[in-house]
C-alpha cells in the first residue's frame, strides 16, 4: 500500500471561485464602508464614548448570535432564544436577591437545560427545530411572563453578583464586552483545533456522510441547541446588569439584529457554511448600522424594518442555491 | 432511402475542461431500435441530455428527418417528438397513473384550473393502450411495482407522439438495470411492440441484452462513438473489449493478486441474523483478508444487510461476533467504534461530506491518529492528508480544494482513504464500490481491495456486477427473497459463472 500502483488518468479540475471569495469578504467590507459613512456624518464617532457604547450595545447581540451560530452551523435555526434570554433575567431578578452569584449560576443552567431539551426534542423525535423552537418560544415567553407578573422585576438587593458586568473596564472600556470578543474568539480558534471542532459544519453540510462515518451527529446537535441555551442565559446576564432588571420581554426585540447578525456575518442559513469571527464581524454591523440610522436621523423605532431586510438581503446574497433542490 | 428520424453529427460537449463528448455521431432509422452501450462516464448519459434538451452541445447538430433542430429546454425535445424513460423513475408518486401520464401536457383534461378527470383518464388509456398496459389510468403509481412503472413511464413517454405529427423517437435510459426474469421479458416484448409505431434507442451496460433486442449497436467508450457493430455477427465478448478497451478481465480485476484465505482467522462470524420483512436467518464468515462476496436481486435482503452489520439499521435476532467478541450496533457510531467501515453507494449523500474539503473528508471518520487528546495536530493532520492524496494518486489540486470539484472516482478514493486512515478498521464493506466510476478509476478500486486483503482487513462486498462480485471475491454468497441460496467457492481458476448465480438468484 505504500507504493502507487494506480493507473487513472490525471482529471483535475480547479476553479477558482470568484463568486464565493467575493461572497466571503463581503461582510467586512460591509462594516469598513459602514464605519467611513458614520464617521463622516459624525466625525467624533471615533472617540472612545462612542466606542464604549457601540460595546455595550453589541455585547449581548453577539453572544446571542454566538449561540444561535452553532444551530444555524447545524442547518436548523432556534426561534426561542431571545425569549430564552428574557426568562433567563426574570429568573435572575427573581433568585439573586436570596442567593446571589449562586443565582446567576442557577439562571445559566436553567437556560442551558432549556437549549438541552430544545435539542433533545428535534434530534431525539426528528422534528423541524424551526417548529419544536416555536412551540419553545410560546412556553418560555408565556412561563416568563406568569412568573413576572408580566412585568418589569428590578434587581436591587444582591447586583452586586452582576455589577462587575457594567462596572469593571480596561483602558475606559468595558471588561465584559471584551471577554466576549474573547469568547468569540476562542470559538473560532477551538473550531480550527479541535478533532471535532467541525462537527457542526459537516452536519450543516453532509449529515448522512457524518452518520455514515461514525459521527453521532444526535449528540452533536443537541450540544448546539444547549450551546445556544447558555449563550441566551450568558445575554440574560449581560442585559440584566445593564437594566438593574429582569423583564419577561428585555431581550425579544434582539432576536431579529441577533440572526441578522449571524446571516449578514456570512454564516450560510443552509448550515455547513460560517464561524465565531464571522459573527463578530455580523455583530459589529448591526450595531454601526444601528449607530448609523441615528446618525442620518432615521427614528430608532425603524430599526427592526431594517434587520428585517438585512436577514433577507443577505440570505438572498450569500445562499448557495446549487445546495438546495426545492425552495420549501 | 428517406433521412433518418433522427441524427446526431459530431456532437462535441465539455464540462470545465473535461470533454465529456467528442465529435460523436449515429443515427436512428424508421422502426429501428438502436443500442447505445458504453461504461460509466463514456458519454451515455451526456448524450441523452443533449437529446432531451437539458444539455447544449458545444459544437455538432442534431437533425430531425433530416432538418436541422435545436433543443433548449426539454419542451421543445418533446415537441420535436423525442421521449425520455429516465434511469431513475420520474414519476410523481402520490398521484394517479393518468395524472402522471398527462403531467404537463394535459390539454383539455383541465379546465379552469380544475381536472376533467372523465377526459383525463381517457387520454391515458389512450397512451397505456399503445403499449397494451392492464394498468389502470386511475391507480395509484405508489400501489405500482417498480417494472409497472416503467410502463407507466414508457406510456409518458410516447405521449410526445402528441405533438408530433411524425412517428416519435423513444430513448429507453437503462430500462433494464433494476428489472429481473418475466419484467425483462416484458419489456422486450414492449420494445418489439414499439418498434411498429416508433423507433427506440436503447441504452445500456448489459450487452446480453442489448445484442438480444438492437438492429445496430453504437459503443461509446471516452466519450467517442468508437464502433457501429451489427447484433447478428458481434458478441458480447466484442461488445466488452470495444467497450473497455482491454482483453483480459482477469487482468482488470486483478485476479492474479487474490490470495487464498484457507486457514486465516475468523475475522467477522455472523450467525442467524434476522430483520423482519428484509432477510431471515443468515449465517456466513468472514476471514481475514477475505472478500465475501452478496449476490442478489433487488429485494434479496443483501441491502438490508449490509445495513444491520453496520448498523443503520437494527435486527431481531442473530448474534454478531466480531474477533470473538459478540457485537450489537444501534447505530453506526458503535459499529465504526468497534471496526467497521462502510462504502455506501450513494456515494454523494453518504460517502462524502459536501463543500468539505479533501483533508476534511480523509479525517471524518477517525481524526485520532493525528489528534492528541481533544486537540488536531494541524501540521500532522496536513502530512497525513499529502500522504493520502499522493499514496491513492488522488487528483485533486490541493489537501484545501472542495471535494465537491472532485471527479466521481477520486471522491471515493477519498472515502477510501477516510477508512484506511482509521487504525481500527477490521471489516469494510464495500456497497457498489465502483459505481459511476469511470474504467481507470475502477482499476484504482480493485488494486486497493487486493491491497486491503493483504493487511488483513475483511470485506464485505456488494459489486455492481456479477462480474465483478466473482473475479473479486474469495467466496460468494447468493441471497434471494432475504435467504442464503448457496454459497461458492471463487478461488482463482475456480471461479463460478455468473450463469451459475443467475441460477440461484431469481
Amino acid at each position: 500500500m505504500t507504493q502507487t500502483l494506480l493507473t487513472s488518468s490525471p482529471r483535475v479540475i480547479e476553479q477558482i471561485d470568484w463568486k464565493g471569495r467575493a461572497v466571503s469578504i463581503l461582510p467586512l467590507a460591509v462594516l469598513v464602508v459602514l464605519v467611513l459613512i458614520v464617521t463622516s456624518q459624525q466625525p467624533n464617532f471615533v472617540g472612545i464614548a462612542s466606542v464604549r457604547g457601540l460595546l455595550e450595545s453589541m455585547a449581548p447581540i453577539l453572544l446571542l448570535a454566538l449561540g444561535q451560530m452553532f444551530v444555524i452551523l447545524t442547518g436548523g435555526i432556534d426561534l426561542s432564544f431571545a425569549v430564552t434570554a428574557s426568562f433567563g433575567t426574570v429568573l435572575l431578578a427573581l433568585w439573586i436577591p436570596e442567593l446571589g452569584a449562586l443565582g446567576v449560576l442557577a439562571m445559566l443552567a436553567t437556560t442551558t437545560l432549556i437549549g438541552l431539551i430544545n435539542g433533545f426534542v428535534i434530534a431525539k423525535a426528528q422534528i423541524p427545530s424551526f417548529i419544536a423552537t416555536l412551540g419553545a418560544l410560546g412556553l418560555y415567553s408565556g412561563l416568563g411572563l406568569a412568573i413576572s407578573g408580566a412585568s418589569t422585576i428590578r434587581i436591587s438587593t444582591g447586583y452586586e453578583a452582576i455589577g462587575w458586568i457594567t462596572d469593571l473596564r480596561v483602558a475606559q472600556l468595558p471588561l465584559s464586552a471584551l471577554l466576549v470578543i474573547v469568547v468569540a474568539i476562542v470559538i473560532s480558534v477551538a473550531m480550527r483545533v479541535l478533532a471535532s471542532g467541525k462537527s457542526f459544519h459537516a452536519i450543516g453540510l453532509a449529515e448522512k456522510a457524518l452518520l455514515m462515518s461514525g459521527g453521532s451527529t444526535v449528540r452533536i446537535r443537541i450540544l448546539a441547541f444547549t450551546l445556544c441555551g447558555l449563550f441566551s442565559g450568558l445575554a440574560g446576564v449581560m442585559l440584566a446588569a445593564s437594566q438593574r432588571s429582569g423583564g419577561p420581554t428585555l431581550a425579544d426585540s434582539l432576536q431579529l439584529p441577533a440572526i441578522a447578525a449571524v446571516v449578514i456575518g456570512g454564516t450560510a442559513i443552509t448550515g455547513g457554511v460560517g464561524g465565531a469571527i464571522k459573527t463578530l464581524i455580523g455583530a459589529l454591523i448591526i450595531v454601526m448600522l444601528r449607530v448609523g440610522l441615528s446618525a442620518v436621523g432615521v427614528d430608532p423605532s425603524f430599526e427592526q424594518i431594517v434587520y428585517g431586510v438585512v436577514i433577507i438581503a443577505a440570505v438572498v446574497l450569500t445562499i448557495d442555491r446549487s445546495r438546495i433542490g426545492v425552495v420549501k | 432511402m428517406s433521412a433518418p428520424v433522427l441524427q446526431v453529427k459530431n456532437l462535441t460537449k465539455s464540462f470545465k475542461g473535461v470533454v465529456a463528448l467528442n465529435d460523436v455521431s449515429f443515427e436512428v432509422r424508421r422502426h429501428e431500435v438502436v443500442g447505445l452501450i458504453g461504461e460509466n462516464g463514456a458519454g451515455k448519459s451526456t448524450l441523452l441530455k443533449i437529446l432531451s434538451g437539458i444539455y447544449q452541445p458545444d459544437s455538432g447538430e442534431i437533425l430531425r428527418n433530416g432538418k436541422k433542430i435545436v433543443f433548449r429546454t426539454v419542451k421543445e425535445s418533446a415537441a420535436a417528438g423525442i421521449g425520455m424513460v429516465h434511469q431513475e423513475q420520474s414519476l410523481v408518486t402520490s398521484v394517479t397513473v393518468a395524472e402522471n401520464i398527462l403531467l404537463g401536457a394535459e390539454g383539455d383534461a383541465v379546465v379552469g384550473g380544475i381536472y376533467n378527470w372523465k377526459v383525463l383518464n381517457r387520454k391515458a388509456q389512450k397512451q397505456l393502450d399503445k403499449i397494451g398496459s392492464p394498468i389502470s389510468p386511475t391507480a395509484g403509481v405508489e400501489d405500482l411495482t417498480f417494472a409497472q412503472r416503467q410502463m407507466v413511464e414508457l406510456a409518458k413517454a410516447l405521449g410526445v407522439e402528441e405533438y408530433t405529427a411524425d412517428e416519435p423517437v423513444i430513448v429507453l435510459d437503462e430500462p433494464s438495470s433494476v428489472l429481473e426474469g418475466d419484467e425483462l421479458e416484458v419489456l422486450f416484448a414492449q420494445i418489439d411492440r414499439l418498434r411498429q409505431i416508433a423507433s427506440v434507442v436503447f441504452v445500456s451496460h448489459r450487452l446480453d441484452e442489448v445484442l438480444r433486442v438492437s438492429d445496430r449497436v453504437y459503443i461509446l467508450k471516452d466519450g467517442v462513438c468508437v464502433a457501429e457493430r451489427n447484433p447478428e455477427t458481434a458478441d458480447t465478448d466484442e461488445l466488452h473489449r470495444l467497450m473497455v478497451g482491454r482483453e483480459s478481465s482477469a487482468e482488470f480485476y486483478r485476479e492474479g493478486d487474490q490470495k487464498s484465505v484457507v486457514g486465516a482467522d475468523v475475522l467477522l462470524k455472523v450467525d442467524g441474523l434476522s430483520r423482519q420483512k428484509a432477510f431471515s436467518d443468515v449465517s456466513f464468515d468472514v476471514r481475514k483478508g477475505e472478500v465475501v462476496g452478496i449476490a442478489g436481486v433487488l429485494g434479496s435482503g443483501r441491502e438490508e444487510l449490509t445495513r444491520v452489520l453496520f448498523g443503520a439499521e437494527g435486527c431481531d435476532s442473530g448474534t454478531i461476533l466480531l474477533d470473538g467478541t459478540s457485537v450489537r450496533f444501534s447505530s453506526p457510531v458503535g459499529a465504526v467504534a468497534a471496526g467497521f467501515g462502510y462504502i455506501p453507494a450513494e456515494r454523494r449523500i453518504e460517502g462524502i461530506a459536501q463543500s468539505m474539503s479533501v483533508q476534511e473528508n480523509i479525517f471524518l471518520a477517525d481524526s485520532r491518529p493525528v489528534s492528541v487528546g481533544p486537540f488536531m495536530m494541524v501540521n500532522k493532520a496536513r502530512q497525513v492528508a499529502d500522504e493520502w492524496i499522493s499514496r491513492l494518486r488522488i487528483r485533486t489540486p490541493s489537501r484545501n480544494t472542495n471535494i465537491n470539484n472532485l471527479s466521481g472516482g477520486n471522491q471515493q478514493k477519498v472515502v477510501l482513504a477516510k477508512w484506511l486512515n482509521s487504525p481500527r478498521l477490521k471489516v469494510l464493506i464495500l456497497d457498489h464500490p465502483t459505481r459511476g466510476l469511470d474504467v481507470g478509476a475502477k482499476e484504482d478500486v480493485y488494486t486497493f481491495i487486493r491491497a486491503l486483503c493483504d493487511q488483513g482487513i475483511g470485506i464485505v462486498l456488494l459489486a455492481d456486477t456479477l462480474e465483478e462480485t466473482i473475479a473479486l471475491s474469495h467466496s460468494i454468497i447468493v441471497m434471494r427473497d432475504g435467504e442464503i441460496q448457496r454459497r461458492f467457492d471463487a478461488a482463482p481458476g475456480q471461479k463460478p459463472l455468473p450463469v451459475d448465480l443467475v441460477e440461484q438468484m431469481v
